[in-house]
């Protein structure tokens, strides 16, 4: 990284004219093609702007702003949806922090300096996202939005400084993104029910984690290790059975938060599966290597709106007669058996590009399998695969769309909402297209980047 | 003809206690036969090094010993306890015996210190505090206890495979494995794991070292085996291999690394 | 002195500790389980739909379909489902062959001028691959059937725009918003015969591309071969097809007397073009995007090599970057081909009667669903398997040879 080399010379800098000659006109091919282009480019330009500034009928959108965002959600409840932007953008913040300090953290231990990224390279490179809620918010005209956007970016912000705690609480840092997390998801769906379970699941995982069972004699260590989840468990649902406050379920979701907590609730889901998914695939016995093959050379083989209609047709038949699942929690079944295949695939990739030396070292050493798994196999196979696994929630994140073809509405189903009215019937058809393109564009171009850039940047190595 | 040569040329007699025993051991790939009928006494604190050329089984056999290979015929016995297909049993082996690869296969996501710790906190359970103490007599032991908190991406070769070492150490093994530590090395980081490999022998370590470096036979090794299409050829002290190799296959070998 | 061990254990280790036993166990029980689940959920969709009162059966394949297809004019509603289905795979078939083809030329020509030398030209090929490569494919679809055709600039069909070449009076384009006609070839005779004069053609341009090898191999002169081959088999086409007096004819689009259907040439449906229109330019960002890849894959020094060489830029790509290219190139590429064909499901969203828009219109008209959606599913799974098993027997044979 110090510059000890002599750096060479700079090229001498082009005039505008120059660079004209050098970049577009270098020679007869090169020339006619640039003159068409610029033509081509000259005309979808003007067409465009004509198209946005004068005939374009925006107040399809404009006035129909919040059916793009939130759908059908009862109106009187939005406050709940405001607590949860504030709610996870507090999670995203403390994530982020703590996920720059354990860099932070890493780094002073090798003994190397640690970079900071700034905030004017943070917001070039989310200029699609930061644009398009600029654009939204500019739009909706009051300023509710302007408040609560603004609301969960401070607290955020809030969030972010947790990096200065010190190492230990780590841990902590995750703990609070998770729990935050589900409780922005239940302030809207609720508590009934069995939203005790997943926040249950994350407590029971950090009493594991938290508690020092190392210090303790062996009789009480294997108590406490045990018996530190189920207790946790035990009082989160005790808890829950006190607070059963009913909220607005997923079926009432649709627009653009059905479109971002559907693909979100699948990629938690389809996670953990995939993985074992993956293990089983490569593991040496035949048995389990075979089935896992199968089940995932068959998810691969048909669309994913063949899986949807299994959910809506199938599901219901296979279970016992009586179970009543709604056609989200079908959506979701099915985009989860659909993803875990993918996802199984990702991680095998990753598995298999770690050499087989680390797993004979570990062997080597006494350690066994599961020991071997999570200590070393794992955090390095996993690390390696973030970037696809990025690539597939943006995949599913655009996948979401198909919804609109059950009959459910998110962000693209809304349009037939807004053209079922009088004043929309027939106009304003490419107006609406073009706003659900852009706003998907926004944001899964923005997660594409960073997902480019992640890759860019594990590709470098540990340091 | 010293009688110097015909001490110890016998792969089956070891010098004192029996640590190691293998008894008319098999193995194959496929078709391929890469140990045939091998028979060998490690004694405790024994040097053996294995020479010879690639393909010939040398890596096959020591890797069979720790089970990352599994032989097909035969018997294998670690400090009394027989290799076979129970978890248990081998469980206990790879506790008793360390190895060091020839790519050094560090674990590049934990520091040089977690590294060596690892295995001691999670496999002999030992609290953090004495690993940490453990693992840094071990790597002052392989004279390297200022890098504990780098990571391995940021050592040379060298330091590397001596933290490999340090790591194997750490579980306080009856017997080291050498699977050719110096090869992937640069020429002059190779001296630096071999004076630690030497002080290891001299400290009354059991090694077993599969190797081109004659010179590290010479100076510590007890006996030198030289392989050859899965059998041992030729059995004896360094000595013996200089000045009076018997065997076609031995003098072929050796005119062309020595 | 020799000392002899005593080892702990000579017999078999007790069961739960032998790796052996726990191996095969563990598959057992694996097995087992996953087949009860299996079997419960089976024996539960059985009950269910007996219980349903709906057949549990395939029989509904041989019933009449009792709705028609739209554009398709030689299928009634009593034709049998099977028949049905039939026309769904053929559609699919249609639309993903049509797709591929649009994809890949498209795909090839954007992913190298990402690479031109030319400012504008890589930059517009970057925007256009980071644009459609962050939409969903169902908007760029929904964008293309609604925009483009339903709601969009063209006229409806009776009022149909007509394009004709300069001075002469043929339609060679029928545009409206739900149908386009695009010139058509008919026979006239002499088929058979013409077709005869192609094959002996086409046996002459292999043995030229044979000779022209083998002069170049004996004497070094550029063989040319391709100029030669496809010279002579357009030759042969050519001269068969003045001889014999014309066998093929192009036959214009015109619209019939009461101007609701095009009755002469090759009618497209809006369905059919938005779908592959759409596909066409979505895969073909990804394809772009693959192009641009392996290219850039290939080592720098491979490149240094050929220069030192003397070879020409044409021969250092024909010989060395693109064969590399191409390796790295080929995978990816049968997986887009793959998603593009998955991808014709969602024809729906453009009445698009390919098999799924069929079997969803199927299941609404009271045939039974599970059923149904096996078929769709099977065959589907024919589909992919089949593009799979090409994408490994064409892996297999570009495979560099390593130790």
């Amino acid at each position: 990284m110090t510059a000890t080399a002599e750096r060479a010379p700079a090229p001498p800098k082009l005039s505008p004219l120059g660079w004209l000659r050098k970049r577009l006109f270098q020679n007869v091919g090169s020339a006619v093609l640039s003159v068409t282009l610029i033509v081509i480019l000259l005309y979808v330009v003007y067409r465009s702007l004509v198209f946005v500034v004068i005939n374009g009928q925006w107040e399809a959108i404009s006035r129909n702003l919040t059916l793009f965002m939130v759908g059908t959600f009862p109106r009187d409840q939005v406050w709940r949806l405001a607590a949860q932007a504030l709610m996870l953008g507090l999670a995203f913040g403390i994530g982020v922090g703590t996920a720059s300090g354990t860099a932070r953290d890493k780094a002073k231990q090798a003994g190397l300096a640690y970079e900071p990224p700034l905030l004017a390279g943070t917001l070039k490179r989310f200029w699609s996202l930061i644009a398009f809620v600029l654009v939204l918010l500019t739009l909706a005209g009051t300023a509710g939005p302007w408040l609560v956007v603004g609301g969960a970016v401070l607290v955020g912000y809030i969030g972010w400084h947790s990096w200065r705690l010190p190492p230990s609480m780590r841990t902590l840092g995750w703990l609070l993104t998770a729990l935050l997390f589900l409780a922005g998801f239940q302030v809207v769906s609720g508590t009934e029910g069995l939203a005790w379970l997943p926040v249950a699941l994350v407590l029971a995982a950090a009493s594991r984690l938290l508690v020092p069972v190392e210090r303790l004699e062996t009789p009480l260590r294997q108590l406490v290790s045990l018996g530190a989840p189920l207790v946790a468990a035990g009082v989160v649902y005790g808890i829950y059975q006190v607070i059963a406050a009913p909220g607005v379920g997923w079926d009432d979701w649709s627009g653009m938060i059905l479109t971002l907590w559907w693909s979100a609730i699948v990629i938690v889901l389809a996670f953990p599966t995939g993985l074992m998914l993956a293990l089983a695939r490569r593991s040496t016995l035949p048995a389990l290597r075979y089935l896992a093959t199968t089940y995932i050379e068959l998810i691969r083989g048909v669309p994913l709106i063949t899986l949807l209609f299994m959910g809506q047709f199938m599901l219901g038949f296979m279970l016992p007669a009586g179970t009543v699942f709604s056609s989200i929690t079908r959506s979701i079944a099915a985009g989860t058996l659909f993803t875990a295949a993918y996802v199984a695939e990702i991680v095998r990739g990753g598995l298999q590009s770690l050499p087989p030396g680390q797993m004979e070292a570990g062997q080597a050493l006494g350690m066994g399998i599961p020991a071997i798994m999570r200590r070393i196999v794992l955090p390095q196979a996993l690390r390696a695969v973030i970037p696809a696994m990025v690539g597939q929630f943006i995949s599913l994140f655009k996948d979401s769309s198909l919804l609109f073809i059950i009959g459910a509405t998110e962000f693209l189903g809304v349009r037939d909402l807004v053209h079922a009215q009088a004043d929309f019937r027939v106009s304003a058809h490419a107006e609406t297209l073009v706003f659900v393109a852009v706003g998907y564009w926004a944001i899964a171009f923005s997660m594409s980047r960073e997902s480019q850039r992640l890759e860019r940047r594990l590709g470098v190595g540990e340091t | 003809m010293t009688s110097e040569s015909t001490i110890f040329a016998d792969a089956t007699q070891a010098k004192g206690e029996t640590i190691i025993e293998c008894i008319d051991v098999d193995k194959f790939f496929g078709d391929f036969q890469a140990l045939k009928d091998i028979n060998l006494k490690v004694g405790r604190q024994e040097v053996i090094v294995v020479i010879g050329p690639s393909g010939s089984g040398k890596s096959t056999l020591i890797r069979c010993i720790n089970r990352l290979e599994k032989h097909d015929r035969g018997t294998i016995i670690v400090d009394g306890i027989e290799l076979s297909d129970d978890v248990r049993n081998i469980q206990e082996i790879r506790r008793e015996t360390g190895m060091v690869f020839q790519q050094f296969n560090l674990f590049p996501h934990l520091t040089v210190i977690d590294n060596v710790t690892l295995a001691p906190r999670q496999v002999r359970r030992l609290p953090k505090k004495q690993a940490d103490e453990l693992a840094m007599e071990m790597l002052e032991r392989v004279k390297i206890p200022e890098q504990a908190h780098k990571f391995p991406g940021q050592l040379s070769g060298g330091q590397q495979q001596r933290v490999a070492i340090a790591r194997s150490l750490a579980m306080r093994p009856k017997v080291m494995l050498f699977d050719e530590p110096t090869s992937a090395l640069d020429p002059e980081m190779i001296k630096e794991v071999l004076d630690v490999m030497v002080e290891l022998a001299t400290g009354g370590m059991t090694m077993i070292v599969v190797t081109h470096e004659m010179g590290f036979a010479r100076a510590v090794a007890d006996r030198v085996l030289f392989m050859a299409d899965g059998e041992v050829v030729e059995v004896g002290t360094p000595l013996h291999f200089f000045e009076n190799p018997q065997e076609d296959r031995t003098k072929l070998f050796l005119s062309q690394i020595l | 002195m020799v000392t002899t061990t005593t080892s702990k254990t000579h017999s078999r280790p007790p069961f739960w500790r032998d790796l052996r036993v726990l191996r095969v166990v563990g598959q057992f029980v694996a097995i087992i389980l996953v087949g009860l689940v299996l079997w419960w959920l089976f024996t539960n969709l059985v009950d269910n739909l007996n219980r349903a009162g709906i057949r549990t059966d395939f029989g509904f394949l041989t019933q009449p379909t009792q709705f028609t297809v739209p554009y398709f004019n030689t299928f009634n509603a009593r034709n049998p489902v099977w028949q049905m289905v039939l026309v769904g795979v053929k559609n699919t078939f249609l639309a993903g062959s049509v797709g591929i083809i649009i994809a890949s030329v498209l795909g090839l020509v954007v992913g190298i001028l990402r690479l031109s030398n030319n400012w504008l030209a890589a930059r517009l090929a970057t925007v256009f691959v980071e644009f459609f490569r962050n939409i969903p494919p169902l908007v760029v679809i929904v964008f293309f059937g609604s925009a483009v055709f339903t709601f969009g600039p063209l006229p409806i069909l009776s009022e149909a725009l007509e394009l004709r070449l300069p001075g002469s009076s043929d339609t060679f384009l029928l545009l409206s918003n739900d149908r386009w006609g695009i010139p058509g070839f008919t026979s006239r005779g002499n088929v058979p015969a013409y077709l005869g004069i192609l094959v002996v053609g086409l046996v002459i341009s292999v043995l030229l591309w044979i000779w022209r090898t083998r002069v170049n191999l004996s004497t070094g002169e550029p063989h040319h071969r391709v100029l030669w081959s496809l010279g002579a088999l357009l030759a042969f086409a050519g001269l068969g097809y003045l001889v014999l007096g014309g066998p093929f004819g192009v036959e214009w689009p015109s619209l019939s007397e009461n101007r609701r259907l095009i009755v002469s040439g090759f009618a497209m449906n809006w369905g059919f073009m938005a779908l592959t229109g759409a596909l066409g330019l979505y895969t073909a960002s990804h394809i772009a995007e693959i192009v641009r890849g392996s290219i850039q894959a290939v080592p720098k020094g491979q490149t240094e090599a050929s220069s030192a060489l003397a070879l020409s830029a044409f021969q250092r790509y024909r010989f060395v970057v693109l064969p590399q290219a191409l390796r790295i190139a080929v995978p990816p590429v049968i997986n887009q081909y793959l998603n593009l064909v998955k991808n014709t499901s969602l024809g729906l969203a453009v009445a698009y009667a390919e098999l799924t828009a069929l079997t969803q219109t199927s299941i609404a008209n009271g045939r039974p669903a599970v059923q149904s959606i096996v078929v769709m599913m099977a065959i589907y799974l024919a589909f992919s398997l089949t593009i799979s098993l090409a994408l490994n027997v064409v892996n297999r044979r570009l495979q560099l040879v390593t130790r």
